[in-house]
């Protein structure tokens, strides 16, 4: 019975998101008709034949759909990763960049662009992944020297910010001129327009691979938003626990940001959007929070490409500009 | 009875007008084979037939297309840092400006184009902003990229790439001719080419007439805030290459192409002549020509150097700074100005 109605509730969720996808492959900067549209889907998904000009064609499969997609994942994993560390530091502001990820992830972007480090052997995308995850081992290895406990690993995420971004900075400064400098602050203020089906290909497991993890852990997590000491009596090893939850969160936020650059405010305000919802429960709140952040930023990114005429607006720009409104709102109607 | 002379006049008509006729067909249609396959940054570009439309992402290409009579065939354009050439005003009203900055791929696509004329890898190219070449290969779309930002430069290796070898004409050259090539009109490239190399003949003459050999001389491009180190040309641009073929010396000689420079160094060396770029942008305060040079003239250690002193101060248009078929300009303004200083204090 109660399997059946989640089971009801996941399907009617994915159809959700499915057409906003949809809908976010369909409208975009040059009007293409709803007709060439359907064509379209009908001759990529069902082998049909219908004579469509290839070039809509292609901008509808090759840019809009996986762009769409890309939307939908990277806002439901941060979304996601908002949720566990919120839950596991038992702090309101926690986000996925507190971690260092996003100064981390520059640093490498730099490392491969401007200074040239792997000599084009590496991409934009892959040294922004490796960068982050070394700010995260950077984050780790701090928190582990100075008490492991919450205050240590958020003060660690500071201090591996600041430490990353200062070398960013340098490396801008000693290698690059001042278009570069506005170049890699392009790049790394959130861009989807770089998203292809490859990058949809490892997004997805990524995200679902996250999501069950992250379930998994529902009960323990239920138990840290009350304290380490209820968690402690589940009988489990908080060391470990918290451990593995954070290089899950840390992995899941190198990758995106590897894809789309960084992305404001998904992480640190669905969660709470989504508590104002459904409460504490993490069975109920994880799927929730996923379900809101991909619907949430899949719009946010229709509305960046279509708000001005031929200009895309940074879609960080647009999710707080939108995000913060509504998220006012549901804070007011809380009370 | 027969006019002699009349028929000379037809046999000659006739004999002209076929020597005429053979060397316009020669010239005008035909020399370009198609598919036509260039070596074009790095990658070997093939064209498949004679293009019919180009949108253009950056100024130069644009004004490059224009410059070869081709303005009928650009459908569309982007990416401008200042305003057209006085020349083509006119022309350029009636061409679509897709975004003063950088297009969006769909955009670009939405034009339909049989080719896209390209300034910079940062916008198409390995890791372009817009898209990859191989992104654009798949809507079945050659890219050509100005071979001034990939010739001797690894835009792998740096955002604004780092040239490994300084910015000469010839990569201009090329480019106008690669252009006429693709366009089938090689004739009005060579042309093209011949006309600017004149000038740049003529402008060298102007300066080697003068008395005082060996000047010296800074490019001031524009400053993050007014007091800050300033953006200078450094010795691998096109102003390190106005330097060279007038025979100036340019005082910075960092290996890149706007590097930033105290000012202390600046006043140490004591340029000759002090060049401020003037534009359009106004990004930065110092963008503004007028506010560069009365910051020269009011700074208390600025104004104590010979060329702030003398007003030995000369105006480029930035663009003409920028590699680019403008830059030929620059080294027209540039000897133009230094001939009419005076030297000898």
């Amino acid at each position: 019975m109660k399997f059946s109605r989640n089971f009801g509730l996941a399907f009617f969720s994915f159809f959700v998101v499915a057409l906003a996808i949809l809908a976010g492959a369909a409208i975009g900067e040059i009007p293409i008709p709803l007709t060439t549209f359907i064509k379209t889907l009908a001759n990529y998904c069902f082998g049909a034949h219908y004579l469509v000009d290839t070039i809509d064609q292609k901008i509808i499969w090759e840019l809009r759909l996986p762009r769409s997609i890309i939307a939908a994942t990277t806002g439901a994993s941060l979304a996601l990763c908002g949720v566990v560390l919120q839950s596991i530091l038992r702090n309101a502001l926690a986000e996925p960049y507190l971690l260092g990820i996003s100064s981390g992830a520059a640093t490498g972007a730099v490392l491969v662009t401007i200074v040239g480090v792997g000599g084009g052997l590496f991409s934009i995308s892959s040294g922004a992944l490796i960068g982050g995850l070394l700010a995260f081992a950077t984050v780790a290895f701090i928190s582990y020297h100075s008490g492991r406990d919450n205050m240590a690993i958020i003060l660690a995420g500071i201090a591996a910010g600041q430490l990353f971004t200062a070398l960013t900075a340098l490396l801008m400064w000693i290698y690059g001129d001042s278009e570069v400098r506005g170049r890699i602050l392009d790049w790394l203020l959130g861009n989807l327009s770089r998203a292809r089906w490859e990058d949809v290909f490892y997004a997805i497991p990524v995200l679902f691979i996250s999501l069950i993890g992250f379930l998994s852990f529902a009960r323990i997590l239920d138990a840290f938003v009350f304290g380490a000491r209820s968690a402690e009596s589940l009988g489990i090893s908080l060391k470990y626990v918290t451990f593995f939850l954070i290089s899950l969160v840390a992995v899941i936020t190198a990758v995106n940001v590897s894809i789309v650059g960084t992305v404001g405010f998904v992480g640190l305000v669905i969660p709470h959007a989504a508590r104002f919802i459904v409460g504490q429960r993490h069975t109920r709140l994880l799927p929730l929070t996923a379900f809101i952040g991909a619907i949430f930023m899949v719009c946010a990114d229709i509305i960046s490409r279509i708000l001005i005429h031929g200009f895309a607006i940074p879609i960080g720009i647009v999710t707080a500009l939108i995000g913060a409104p509504c998220f006012v709102f549901l804070l007011v109607k809380r009370k | 009875m027969i006019n002699t002379s009349k028929i000379q006049k037809i046999l000659t008509a006739t004999l002209l007008f076929t020597f005429a006729s053979l060397y316009s067909s020669a010239s005008f249609a035909g020399s370009t084979t198609y598919p036509l396959t260039i070596h074009n940054c790095n990658r070997d570009l093939v064209i498949p037939e004679k293009p019919d439309s180009v949108v253009t992402v950056g100024q130069n290409s644009t004004e490059i297309l224009y410059s070869l009579g081709l303005a009928d065939a650009v459908k569309a354009t982007s990416l401008w840092f200042s305003a057209v050439l006085p020349a083509y005003a006119d022309i350029n009203k009636k061409i679509k400006m897709l975004n003063v900055n950088q297009p969006s791929m769909e955009s670009i696509l939405a034009q339909r184009p049989d080719l896209v004329a390209n300034d910079l890898e940062w916008s198409i190219g390995p890791t372009g902003a817009i898209a990859t070449y191989e992104q654009f290969q798949s809507f079945g779309i050659p890219v050509y990229t100005a071979p001034a930002d990939c010739l001797y430069k690894d835009n792998l290796q740096g955002g604004d790439g780092l040239r490994t070898r300084p910015f000469s004409m010839d990569m201009i050259y090329l480019q106008i001719q690669q252009l006429a090539k693709i366009f089938d009109i090689e004739d009005r490239g060579d042309k093209l080419v011949a006309s600017l190399k004149e000038r740049e003949e003529k402008a060298k003459e102007e300066v080697r007439k003068l008395p005082r050999k060996n000047l010296t001389v800074v490019f001031w491009f524009s400053s993050a805030e007014a007091d800050i180190d300033p953006y200078v040309a450094g010795d691998y641009g096109a102003p390190a290459y106005m330097s060279k073929i007038l025979g100036l010396k340019n005082i910075v000689d960092l290996k890149n192409e706007w590097p930033t420079v105290g000012w202390e160094t600046i006043v140490k060396a004591n340029p000759d002549v002090i060049v401020l770029a003037d534009m359009d942008r106004r990004r930065f305060p110092m963008d503004d020509v007028k506010a560069k040079e009365k910051f020269l003239k009011s700074d208390p250690i600025l104004k104590t150097m010979t060329a702030v002193k003398e007003n030995h101060l000369v105006t480029m248009d930035a663009q003409a700074m920028n590699a680019s078929i403008r830059t030929i300009n620059g080294i027209e303004t540039l000897a133009d100005a230094i001939s009419k200083m005076d030297f000898s204090k």
